[in-house]
């Protein structure tokens, strides 16, 4: 596929994504761009092949997941300017939630996962502005370079 | 790839592994690794076209907050 389609492809699946909090089908991919379905397909599998933190749905052609997103409900759930529609794909990608939303409020909320009391994390621009509690921490056991052997599971 | 409340938190969580530690960020060196090019231009028209362009300054925050730890190091063996 020609880096052209790779770029168009990507932007409007994570612009969709920002947009109504829900990924495209991929004949929607194929009616943006004025293409047969089944191209709309060609490109989304071809998109998903690059490595990128992206996936869809183990033998299907539904996105689950595209980094910072998650295209099913996780326990981060996040809100701009206090408008709860979105999930990240993890802890860590919550927090680059901030880059898609200029100029906005973005919270993440979620539970510990070791004691199931809330989290809450307020990003303006890149900047955190409040965390609730205040020593919050992030953990991943895999060592990055394991991370895209199986990214849903890391 | 979690959220806590605390360091605490994470070492008693039953997910916790003893001797990686090294996997424990506080919450802003979390988002300063999440603050790179990589990350932070993914609206870019040209995004994929582009991102490996953006992986040494990723690269290079990850050993900056690790202090050069193994468990963040993405360079080539």
């Amino acid at each position: 596929m020609a880096a052209a389609h790779l770029d168009q492809t990507y932007h409007y699946i994570l612009s969709t994504l920002v947009a109504r909090g829900q990924a495209p089908h991929f004949t929607e991919i194929a009616a943006k761009f004025g293409i047969p379905a089944e191209e709309g397909r060609r490109r989304l599998r071809e998109l998903m092949a690059e490595r990128l933190p992206n996936w869809l749905f183990p033998d299907t052609d539904l996105i689950a997941s595209f980094a910072p997103f998650n295209n099913l409900p996780t326990q981060y759930r996040i809100s701009v300017d206090g408008e709860q529609k979105w999930f990240a794909q993890c802890g860590l990608e919550s927090l680059a939630m901030t880059w898609l939303f200029p100029g906005k409020r973005v919270t993440v909320s979620a539970p510990c996962l070791d004691c199931g009391e809330p989290i809450r994390v307020e990003i303006v621009d890149g900047e955190i502005e409040r965390a609730e509690p205040g020593d919050i921490h992030f953990y991943v056991d895999l060592p990055i370079k394991k991370w895209f052997a199986n990214l849903p599971f890391a | 790839m979690n959220l806590f409340r605390s360091k605490e938190h994470v070492k008693k969580w039953s997910g916790f592994k003893p001797g990686t530690e090294a996997g424990i960020l506080t919450l802003a060196d979390a988002m300063r690794v999440m603050s790179t090019p990589r990350h932070r231009d993914r609206l870019r028209p040209d995004y994929v076209s582009t991102v490996q362009e953006s992986v040494p300054a990723f690269v290079q925050r990850l050993l900056e907050v690790s202090h050069d730890s193994p468990h963040w190091d993405l360079r080539p063996d």
